[in-house]
């Protein structure tokens, strides 16, 4: 309810987590780019724990990830691979009455550097279901045409 | 080899034509990325609602800053000319900003003539006052604009944008009070800022978009700390109280802008018209209609 007005700063990072698998020797590691929100009232007071709602652009309606900002602001977050999740990503900032969405527009290429980094990754996690069943699918076909080809090379010797 | 080849597609044209048809749903998949899902552009419509809402303040009354227990019976505006858009990105209303400023894909208007309406109709727990309904084409109306314009002579707050009627009470002390002021403004605001998401409208889902008054900004509030930016900047009810004869007071514009000190009229200015909200989201007053 207060007057005072707010704005979000917007600093987008490049954040390298390293992922250490808990059995084996291998170090996987992936490179994204983070998202980090800093929420401030208009006197730049931080909006220290305050609500973050994130609407991903595939689905405007319903909250892609909640959370709370930090003691200064903060809150980071990284966009995911999904190809119909590039464009608009909307980021709601709430607190004691006061609020503010603003928009973050996530370009292809910084998608694409995800999709690209996260195929490094052995898990796959960031492929799409549609892909992995096409993935999926194109290997039996690469089987099938295989033995059909030995089989049919056999009957000309 | 080439004829080897040769014969393997050759007698497996099915492999072939499937494999084909594989790449194009790969394709296909791998395509669909810029598309909203969710509410698509389409020649559907739906029904949006202008709702109108004083919150609790309104409804169930509050304590000033000053320590009057605040009561409403009536809380009129007179809204006018009201619009909704749908903009790509969210519009962020900034100070100058005008109805132009909003680069939309699509408006509708919600609202061509004048309405007054009443902010305390209705019991404690009652839903936000509805102003009008617009069947509209299906999508997300995130911004808004809207007008508050003296009314004429066949409402019941003739000469006035916002009129106040209730009690005050502290102390054993009741002062009637009925209260007119006359700002007209226009109110260029974003997306509405709550608990859930408002202004989609889907075929077979309402939405709505939401005129949100935030009456503690004249009055102030006695649950928020008094060197909070909110209570520093409301009047409060006791300057006005000073100018209550027989328990009653009744003014106007004028008489406000003559009875208070320049400073509580200057402050009590602002206050009335920085009413306006979307939910907890600002939006820019311009009154230079």
């Amino acid at each position: 309810m207060n007057k005072r007005y707010f704005f979000l700063t917007l600093l987008v990072l490049i954040a390298v987590p390293k992922k250490v698998l808990a059995h084996g020797a291998n170090i996987e590691y992936r490179e994204t780019s983070a998202i980090t929100i800093q929420a401030k009232y208009d006197d730049d007071t931080p909006m220290a724990h305050a609500q973050v709602v994130i609407y991903a652009p595939s689905d405007r309606t319903t909250p892609w990830l909640k959370g709370t900002t930090d003691e200064s602001g903060n809150f980071t977050f990284v966009p995911d691979a999904e190809p119909n999740n590039v464009g608009d990503w909307d980021v709601k900032v709430r607190q004691s009455g006061h609020g503010d969405i603003t928009t973050i527009p996530v370009t292809g290429s910084k998608l694409a550097q995800n999709v690209t980094d996260t195929q490094l990754s052995a898990t796959g996690a960031g492929y799409t279901s549609m892909q992995k069943a096409v993935m999926a699918v194109s290997s039996i076909w690469g089987f099938v045409g295989t033995a059909l080809f030995f089989s049919r090379s056999k009957s000309y010797k | 080899m080439k004829k080897i080849a040769s014969t393997a597609f050759g007698t497996t044209p099915w492999v072939f034509a499937s494999i084909v048809g594989l790449n194009s749903v790969f394709l296909s998949s791998c395509g669909q990325g810029n598309g909203n899902q969710t509410i698509a552009a389409t020649t559907e419509k739906g029904m949006l609602a202008l709702v109108a809402n004083g919150e609790d303040f309104v409804r169930r009354g509050f304590v000033s800053k000053d320590g009057w227990q605040i009561n409403f019976d009536r809380v009129y505006v007179n809204f006018s000319a009201a619009t909704a858009y749908q903009t790509e990105s969210s519009f962020e209303p900034q100070k100058g900003d005008t109805k132009d400023s909003i680069q939309y894909q699509d408006k509708v208007k919600l609202l061509d003539t004048t309405k007054t309406s009443d902010l305390a109709a209705g019991e404690a727990d009652a839903e936000p006052i509805l102003i009008s309904e617009v069947n509209v084409p299906v999508g997300f109306y995130n911004a808004l604009s809207w007008n508050f314009s003296t009314a004429n002579a066949s409402s019941p707050i003739a000469g006035n944008t916002i009129a106040l009627k209730g009690q005050a009470t502290k102390e054993g002390q009741t002062i009637n009070f009925d209260l007119g002021f006359n700002h007209p403004a226009e109110y260029i605001c974003g997306e509405f800022v709550g608990e859930k998401r408002q202004g989609i409208v889907q075929a077979d889902t309402p939405g709505q978009v939401e005129a949100t008054f935030h009456f503690d900004h004249i009055f102030g509030d006695a649950n928020t700390p008094s060197d909070d930016a909110l209570n520093q900047d409301a009047l409060g009810f006791q300057p006005l109280a000073d100018l209550a004869v027989n328990e009653s007071l009744e003014l106007n514009e004028t008489d406000l802008s003559t009875s208070l000190s320049p400073q509580n009229y200057q402050k009590l200015t602002e206050a009335v018209l920085g009413l306006g909200h979307v939910g907890e989201g600002h939006c820019v007053v311009s009154t230079s209609q």
